[in-house]
Formats: structure tokens, sequence, C-alpha cells
């Protein structure tokens, strides 16, 4: 157990290694000039080739590639300083560089956007659990009846629609058209700052949003492991017994039919805490996904490969965390 | 289509003559192929039918746009747009939809602010999604093919070392690949002259490097356990070269699950090429729905037509082709029920 999950840290490591390898060498190679963008936001038509080069400069890019990456991974770790021609900006560990846009160091603002979309991330994810689990399991108990056809099919049909074409008519209709009370004032509210009411009210429709889009695979896979479930012999044997038929279905037959669902909730909780762009885009939320949208309208360089990296460790992460918890949940699976 | 196994290899050793395969007495004994069998099954499902001429009619359009848009007398190119629009009252258009009714000159109407003609840009942005959508298809899986007949096929080093790559390139979530990317190549060539088109293949290239995953997973499991089966090793016994064993013994039977990761790639690729354009990052220049779709959401309370009509296009789209896709699979697997 231990030597396995050491290997996957390894193997989690060497992963987010490449990938910022990756987008370090694409902002290198990619633009015709790493230190374009900056010089235009600063300079700009008077961007001219000369101050391009001191740009160029005072940013390290004449240096080889390989000296600027070991600084950058040198700024994670111990922090360093970065100047922008002649100002010198300190940047303290873990340093993922300086935003273009406002010079501050990137983690801050990382941190400072982090409580918006773990807000959305754990509201959606609770919402998928709370959705999908007990609509699956009414189905599957209902197995073949009118009403889990109905509802195998329209769930069939909401799932095929794209997400972000659903939660942008949710924020169409119940915002701009129908101005519902408390939710129709969406954005990310500090619950400290602002009254938990206020920051419910500003996420309860990207939640509904994401838990009623996601729940469909939930449902799916709850209905499909229960249905198996409920044909088992321990089953008929703890009817047999005279146990109620609550306790059978959710004591015996949940237990066993939630090791698949919750597989993939975790991967799902990966991937919302690693930016939920169309979410945090449609309903204003200033979270991490928007924020790396936002920098992408600015070429803010640094902010791109930030977000890039900071979800490409999210989702080792929570894998990571499946492949354990699974094998506590199901004894069968061993994993060194 | 056929299978290794198939019956015709066995009829050729028997002295019997051969039948002539259109007469009435070969149609009564012929076997069909699990493939006919599929089709026969699929064009019983009545969904699937619908969806299939749906999706026809959406080729159709995108195959023939600029003819369509030149039957309907409608173009891209709008010429003082000023003559057509509202511009003291919020450039919204003079004629037609939203305030005045029906204008046959324009039966989409036309866009505010910008009097660009709705139909025409519906029709080509129709053109966009399906002609990206199917290159990206196209690549991803000539790479996932390549890349898990290779990971199965080849097993030990080379199976490793191809199977992190797949972890790799799942790790990292498509859509800040796409994000990451788009700034990078938009910095680069903005300047040149076949912007449109390199911003096209940009994103077709980031679509099917993103996109191959799945298919090479799937290709990679059922090779591993079709190496092992006899017909396989009685080619190599043979000494069939290894191209030929992949190409010849393998690709037939490997055609189901092809078409499945086909039949998902495809919606996946069009919602994707609306929700990047939607964002801003895919197609910026050029006909787009997802483009349409982020500009009409600011006029959706005074002109919603204008946002429904792309909308209702992609999800018209991606909902038929998800559920052709459901039905294809249903149809080559009839043990999984929806």
């Amino acid at each position: 157990m231990f030597a396995y999950i050491v290997k996957r840290l390894i193997s989690g490591f060497l992963v987010v290694t490449l990938v910022s390898m990756a987008v370090f060498a694409l902002f290198w190679y990619g633009p015709s000039s790493p230190a374009k963008p900056i010089c235009d936001r600063e300079q700009g038509v008077r961007c001219i080739p000369e101050r391009l080069v001191a740009y160029e400069k005072s940013l390290g890019y004449d240096n080889p590639i390989y000296t600027e990456y070991g600084k950058f991974v040198k700024g994670i770790f111990v922090g360093r300083e970065i100047a922008f021609r002649t100002d010198v900006y300190q940047c303290d560990a873990p340093c993922l560089g300086l935003s273009y846009n406002t010079k501050q160091p990137v983690t801050h603002e990382l941190v400072s956007r982090l409580p918006a979309t773990i807000s959305v991330a754990v509201g959606g994810a609770f919402l998928y659990l709370l959705l999908g689990v007990p609509i699956g399991v009414a189905a599957a108990r209902r197995r073949g009846s009118v009403a889990d056809k109905a509802l195998v099919s329209s769930f069939l049909f909401l799932s095929s629609i794209p997400y972000y074409l659903f939660a942008l008519l949710t924020w169409l209709y119940l915002t701009v058209l129908w101005e519902a009370p408390v939710v129709s004032d969406v954005g990310y509210f500090s619950p400290f700052s602002d009254g938990p009411l206020k920051w419910f009210g500003g996420l309860f429709l990207a939640w509904v949003a994401l838990g009623i889009f996601g729940c469909t695979q939930y449902t799916r896979y709850t209905r499909g492991a229960m249905v198996e479930a409920l044909s088992e012999d321990y089953i008929r044997t703890a009817k047999a017994k005279g146990l109620p038929a609550r306790t059978v279905v959710y004591r015996h037959g949940l237990r066993a039919a939630l090791v698949p669902v919750v597989t993939i909730f975790g991967i799902d909780f990966g991937s919302l805490l690693a930016g939920t762009i169309f979410t945090e885009r449609i309903f204003e939320i200033q979270g991490i996904g928007y924020w790396s949208l936002q920098a992408v309208g600015n070429k803010d360089l640094p902010v791109v490969a930030a977000t890039t990296l900071f979800s490409a460790v999210m989702l080792i992460f929570s894998n990571l965390i499946v492949d354990v918890v699974y094998s506590f949940l199901d004894p069968r699976v061993r994993l060194s | 289509m056929s299978q290794p196994t198939a019956p015709e290899a066995l009829g050729s050793l028997t002295d019997e003559t051969p039948i002539d395969p259109n007469s009435k007495k070969a149609k009564a004994i012929t076997g069909r192929s699990p493939m006919q069998i599929a089709l026969g099954r699929l064009l019983r499902d009545k969904i699937a039918v619908i969806c299939a001429i749906v999706i026809l009619f959406f080729i159709i359009v995108a195959v023939f746009a600029p003819l369509i848009n030149k039957m309907l007398g409608v173009n891209t190119d709008t010429v003082f747009p000023s003559q057509y629009l509202d511009m003291l009252g919020g450039g919204m258009p003079l004629e037609g939809p939203p305030n005045n009714g029906f204008d046959p000159d324009h039966p989409f109407g036309i866009a505010p602010q910008t009097a660009d003609d709705n139909l025409a840009y519906w029709v080509e942005g129709c053109r966009t999604s399906l002609t990206i959508a199917a290159l990206a298809t196209l690549f991803a899986s000539v790479l996932g093919i390549v890349i898990g007949l290779l990971a199965g096929f080849l097993g030990g080093m080379v199976d490793k070392v191809l199977s992190f790559f797949i972890d790799l390139f799942l790790t990292v979530p498509f859509l800040l690949a796409a994000l990451t990317l788009a700034p990078i190549l938009n910095e680069r060539f903005n300047t040149a002259d076949s912007y449109v088109t390199i911003q096209k293949f940009s994103l077709i290239g980031v679509l099917a490097v993103f996109g191959w995953m799945g298919m090479a997973r799937l290709i990679r499991g059922e090779v591993l356990s079709l190496r092992e089966r006899e017909f396989v090793q009685a080619a190599r016994v043979l000494g069939m070269p290894t191209s030929r064993v992949l190409i010849k013994e393998l690709m037939p039977n490997l055609a189901a699950p092809i078409i499945i990761s086909v039949s998902l790639m495809l919606p996946a690729f069009v919602a994707a090429e609306a929700g990047l354009a939607f964002l801003g990052i895919g197609v910026t220049s050029g006909a787009s729905w997802g483009q349409t779709i982020a500009k009409a959401v600011k006029y959706f309370e005074q002109y919603s037509l204008y946002l429904w009509e792309p909308l209702i296009g992609v999800v018209l789209l991606v909902l038929s082709l998800n559920l052709l896709g459901d039905a294809i699979r249903d149809a080559l697997d009839p043990k999984t029920r929806r």
C-alpha cells in the first residue's frame, strides 16, 4: 500500500514536471516573442524592437531555455526576484511568476480566487450525489416501470445537450428574464464579509445547473449498479431473513453499488476543482477558471501557465486519492 | 467488415460449384455478417433513423453551404450595415425580427449592430462546425488507432511508454489546453494572411491532440485480448509480417470499437468547437455558432431569436449525434441496454 502510494506520487510528480516543461516551452517557442504581450501592454504602439529587446533581456528571454526553466522551478521552491525592465519585484515561494497585468505574484491571486472555485466545486459535487444517487436507487427499485423509462430517457436527452448551453439558458431565463429573487444576483460573495445568504444566492444557480446536469451520469451509474446488486443472492438472503425493505436496499444493496459511483465522483470532484470555466464564465464567478479565461484575453501568459499547472496537479491528486479510497472500499482490489 | 472466421474461407475448400451471389437461392442461405445484423437493428430503431435524417440535413447544409446561401439570396458580406439598423435605438434591425415581423430578404433576421444576415451565418456556422468536428475526429481516430494498436500488440516497454502518454494527456484538461494554446497561436499568427485557415487548423489540431486517448485506450484493451486468440497466433505461425497481422487480422475485429469511439467523438467535438467559440478562444474570425451565441447573449431580452437560431443548431446536431451514437452502440452490442 505505502509502496504503491509512493510509486503513484513519483509518477504524478513526473507528469507535473512534464506538463510544466511543456507549458514553459510553449511560451518560449510559441509566440513571436514571449515578451511581446507585456511590451505591448506597457508601451502600446511604442513597443519598438529596441524596447522589446530590453524587455526580453530583463525577463531573461535572451538566456537559454533550460536556465530560465531552472529559475522558474527554483522560484516555486524558494522564491525569486523578477524584473520588468527597470522595476524589480520580489516573488516569494511558491512563486509561479508575476502576472503581466497586475505585477502581483500569481500565487497570491490564485489563493485569493480559490474559495470561489472550491465553493462551486463542493456545492456542485454535493448535488451530484444528493440528486443522482437517490434518483438512481428509486429508478432501480422500480425497474421497467413507466416512471423508470421516462426518467432514463429524459436524462439521456438532458445529458446529450452541451452543458454550457444548459447553464447559459438557466442563467438567461432565471436571472435576465425572470429576475428571480435572491438567486439572480449571481457571482461569488465572501460568506464572511457579505453574509452567507448572499454567498448562497450568488452560487445557487451555478450549483443547480452543475448539479442537475451532472447528476444524470450518477443516476445512470447508480441505477446500473443497483439493478445488478439487487439481483445478488445476499439480497435475497437479507429479504428472507425478514429485514425491512429499506434496510435491504440501502444497507445491503447500495453499499455494494456505491463503489463505482465513488470512483467517478472522485474524478469529477477533481476536475471541478481544476476549474469550471463554463460555469464560472456564465455565472460570473471570479474563480480560477474565469481567471484563466480573462488571462487568455489579456495575454497574461504567467497566469495561464499557473492555472494549467494548478489543474493538472488537482487532477493527479484526485486520481491518486480515488485509487487509494477504492482499495479501502473494495477489499478485493489490492494495490501493490 | 468481414470476420476472419467467415464462412467463405471454408467455402473454397469444398468442391461445390460457386453460387451466383445474386440468385434467390444464394440469398436464402447466405449468413449475415455482424455488421449487417447491427445495421438491421439500427434501421428498426425509430429514434436512430430520425437522428440520422437530422444529421443528414446538417451534412447537406454544411457541404453545400455556399450554394444554399446563393440560392436563398443571402451572404455573409454586409455592405453599409448602418442602413439596415436603427442606430439611435440600440442598433436593432429596422426590418424583420425582433420588432417588425418577417423579412423575406433575411428569413432568419439580421444581427444587431453589425446587420449580418443570420441565415447566411447559420449556414456557414454549420459548415465550420461539421468540418472541424469531422476533421478532428479523423485525425484523433488515426492517432488513437495507431497508438492503441502499437501499445496493445507490441506490449512490454512500448506499451508502458505509450500508456504513460495516454495518462499524461488525460491529466491535462482539454479546455485548459485549448485556453493555453489559443493566446500563443494568436500571438504567433495574427499577422499572417491566412489567419482564418490557420485558426481553424490549429483548433482541429488541439481537438485531435487532446481527443485521441479514449480511442487508444479502447483499442489497446481490445488488442490485448485479441492477440492471444487462435487466429492471430495462426497468422503468426504462418509467418505473416506484423504489419499484415495488424491490418488484415486485427483491424476487422476492431471495427465495432472504432465505430463506437467515433460516435462518441463527433458530438463531443461539435460541442467543443461551439463551446470554445463561445468562450472566445475558438473560431474568432469567420462564422461559428458558438461565436454567434456569445454575441447574442446581451441582446437576449430584446431579440431572443438571434440567440435561439445558433443554439438550436448546436443542440439539435449534438443531440442527434449523441442519440444516434447510443443507438449504434446498442446495435453493435445487444447486451448493453440503455
